[in-house]
């Protein structure tokens, strides 16, 4: 009856319970608004706040039809969840880069964006952040992220499931926990077109702040209608925002 | 779909006792067939240019029933000649103008059917005094008959057509629906009953080609159901469901039952058309939303398991928690859809109220507490309390398969009310 047995079950039983293994990772697989995405060690497994980035996207191209006829990046794309996400509320012509430093992440997106059959639409390239984007400068128009935010110091404090499983590069934001949002920030500048969207996640209400205040006074004339979102739970967690 | 045929009730089982069938409204063709009317069973109404009709099934309308119609018709002529009229004016606005396109284009249907019917009538006036006119031409009279007979034949289609295009519609008909079912008085054997009765309806739908989908079931002490719901969607889905809404009573031995008495418990059914966030204006800042979290920071700091969604709606304090999806996306359109559909039916009850009219308090005031049907296993029957049907056949009612006894007869009855307050409306 049983597809493995018992001594395996117990092992994974342990691996769950003693060693806290995700239970995502025991299955390899996570499910994630109508997706079911694969994950292994290595890949951040994608969370359920993440989810309303797709809202936030599908939100801001129903309001300008051109949004969903672009070329839109997910930098930091992990398992691929954000792009494949998003890249169902694209038209014909709009399409998605979906960026990792990870060979892991890069792995594992390309081929969840396989069972998609979305190869198509996204496109997966190793790199740092805007690094492997050198060739659209100026051409996007829409960024989305869920980079590292947690401070450093936090990191041996997390829930084991977490600190002890998955992948600290798609966790650590530095010190602060604001290295990579304010890279995403400038970047987005350069890279965004007039009109073009953004969506990050972050932290909670002290980073969302500080993003839009830097947005405002650091980059000032960069973005416009900058936004602060809430999740689920009343936290302050998302930063959007449109290219002047 | 299973259809009550003329004549062969006797031998299928059930018995008849349908008051409302001798109503004075409607005198059928043939007396001797109450039941040969399947033509008004059809659901939805086709629309008046149709002729899916048999003329062998027409009903004959009553005097009375063709002189109301006659005035509604001629009233429908006469503000379609007036828009039309209108229309060619060129001082009227183009808000003014499109009001009245607007008005006109739903007018169309029945116009096109009414010139229809003029134009048989008038053939019908010239073959009559062609008639009178050479009374001692025998061939010529016959032939004039035999097309007289063709040519009213046609008029009482028209009418019948007319009739049924005029008759108000439920535009909640073809619609989805949320299906609830709650164990009611009886304890656990009210509970195993509400599953029966929900397993009926999901067999129900695969024999109409619906789409069943399990929302949330909370199961009671004996593995029966307390309380389940599930969205069923399809083709006239709500249409053919909405007179399920009701107390559903069961008479049997239950499974617990040590000495072989009979208990007598119940369940309640709400059906819901399914509606759109659009039909109900559902607003984000009304909607506060929970999920499962342990506290904390939440987003990369946690994992979780847990995708289950409560949805609060502010302003009426209805909640709708589900679960049994994978993902926090799935459950919360979940839980929107049903939300939607409670909201509806609150704005739909509501507006039921105020009109209150004589046709709803006769086919069930659609009230949850009223007593729609019994169950009885001893004797092997289901009965209709609306209808004062019985079908001898429990079990096939159980399988899904022969509830369409029930519904087409309560959608027969429906009709004939709404034929009988034909008149008396405005």
């Amino acid at each position: 009856m049983l597809r493995i047995s018992l001594d395996d079950l117990y092992q994974l039983w342990k691996q769950r319970i003693e060693d806290r293994r995700p239970f995502q990772y025991i299955v390899g697989c996570e499910h994630w608004r109508d997706l079911v995405l694969s994950v292994q060690e290595g890949v951040l497994i994608p969370r359920p706040e993440t989810e309303l980035i797709v809202d936030l996207v599908s939100d801001a191209v129903s309001n300008n039809e051109e949004l969903g006829q672009g070329l839109w990046a997910d930098l930091g794309t992990g398992s691929g969840a954000v792009a494949i996400g998003i890249s169902k509320i694209l038209r014909i012509h709009g399409g998605v880069i979906a960026t990792d430093l990870s060979p892991h992440a890069v792995s594992v997106a390309m081929f969840n964006v396989q069972r998609y059959g979305l190869q198509h639409v996204i496109e997966v390239r190793r790199g740092s952040w805007f690094e492997p984007l050198k060739d659209v400068e100026g051409q996007l128009v829409g960024i989305v992220s869920n980079p590292p935010y947690i401070p450093s110091d936090n990191i041996s404090g997390l829930q084991a499931e977490v600190g002890r499983h998955e992948p600290r590069l798609a966790l650590d934001g530095g010190a602060s926990g604001m290295d990579y949002l304010l890279h995403l920030c400038n970047g987005a500048a350069a890279m965004l077109k007039p009109g073009g969207f953004f969506a990050f996640e972050t932290n909670g209400e002290k980073q969302c702040k500080f993003l839009v205040d830097y947005m405002q006074n650091q980059i000032a004339g960069s973005f416009c209608n900058l936004n602060i979102l809430s999740d689920f739970a009343g936290i302050q967690r998302f930063v959007t925002g449109f290219r002047q | 779909m299973r259809r009550i045929h003329g004549g062969g009730g006797g031998g299928v089982g059930f018995k008849w006792s349908f008051n409302l069938l001798k109503q004075k409204l409607i005198q059928s063709g043939r007396n001797t067939n109450h039941w040969n009317r399947t033509s008004i069973l059809q659901s939805p109404i086709p629309k008046p240019c149709s002729r899916s009709y048999s003329t062998e099934s027409q009903m004959q309308l009553s005097p009375n029933l063709i002189t109301i119609m006659e005035q509604r018709l001629s009233a429908i002529e006469h503000r379609s000649a007036c828009l039309e009229n209108f229309m060619n004016q060129p001082e009227a606005s183009p808000a003014e103008f499109s009001r009245a396109n607007k008005e006109l284009r739903k007018l169309r249907g029945s116009m096109e059917l009414i010139t229809y019917l003029r134009t048989k009538q008038k053939e019908i006036d010239g073959l009559r005094s062609l008639m009178a006119e050479c009374p001692e031409d025998k061939d010529m009279l016959d032939m004039a008959n035999e097309e007289l007979s063709q040519v009213m034949e046609e008029e009482k289609r028209l009418q019948n057509l007319l009739l049924k295009s005029l008759l108000p519609r439920d535009d909640a008909d073809e619609r989805d629906c949320i299906l609830e079912v709650r164990a009611g008085s009886g304890g656990e054997e009210a509970s195993l009953f509400a599953m029966d009765i929900f397993k009926m309806y999901e067999r129900f739908s695969q024999n109409n080609g619906w789409k069943f989908e399990v929302v949330d079931i909370t199961e009671s002490d004996s593995k029966g159901y307390k309380e389940a719901s599930a969205a069923i969607s399809g083709a006239d889905v709500f249409g053919k469901l909405k007179f399920e809404s009701g107390v559903h009573r069961v008479q049997r031995v239950p499974v617990t039952e040590k000495l072989g008495r009979v208990h007598t418990s119940a369940v309640s059914v709400a059906i819901l058309p399914q509606a759109d966030e659009v039909d109900v204006q559902l607003r984000n800042e009304q909607l506060r939303i929970d999920t499962y979290r342990s506290g904390g920071s939440g987003g990369q700091h946690a994992n979780t398991t847990n995708s289950a969604v409560r949805i609060t709606h502010l302003p009426t304090g209805i909640t709708v928690s589900i679960q049994d999806e994978r993902s926090q996306h799935m459950n919360k359109s979940k839980a929107l859809k049903v939300l939607c559909a409670k909201l509806y039916e609150l704005e739909r009850s509501r507006l039921h109220t105020s009109r209150s009219r004589l046709r709803s308090e006769q086919i069930g005031s659609g009230d949850r507490s009223e007593r729609i049907r019994t169950y009885n296993f001893p004797q092997g029957r289901v009965t209709d309390h609306r209808v004062g049907i019985t079908h001898h056949a429990i079990n096939d009612v159980m399988q899904g398969e022969s509830l369409d006894v029930f519904i087409d007869a309560l959608l027969l009855q429906q009709e004939m009310d709404a034929i009988a307050s034909f008149g008396s409306i405005e």
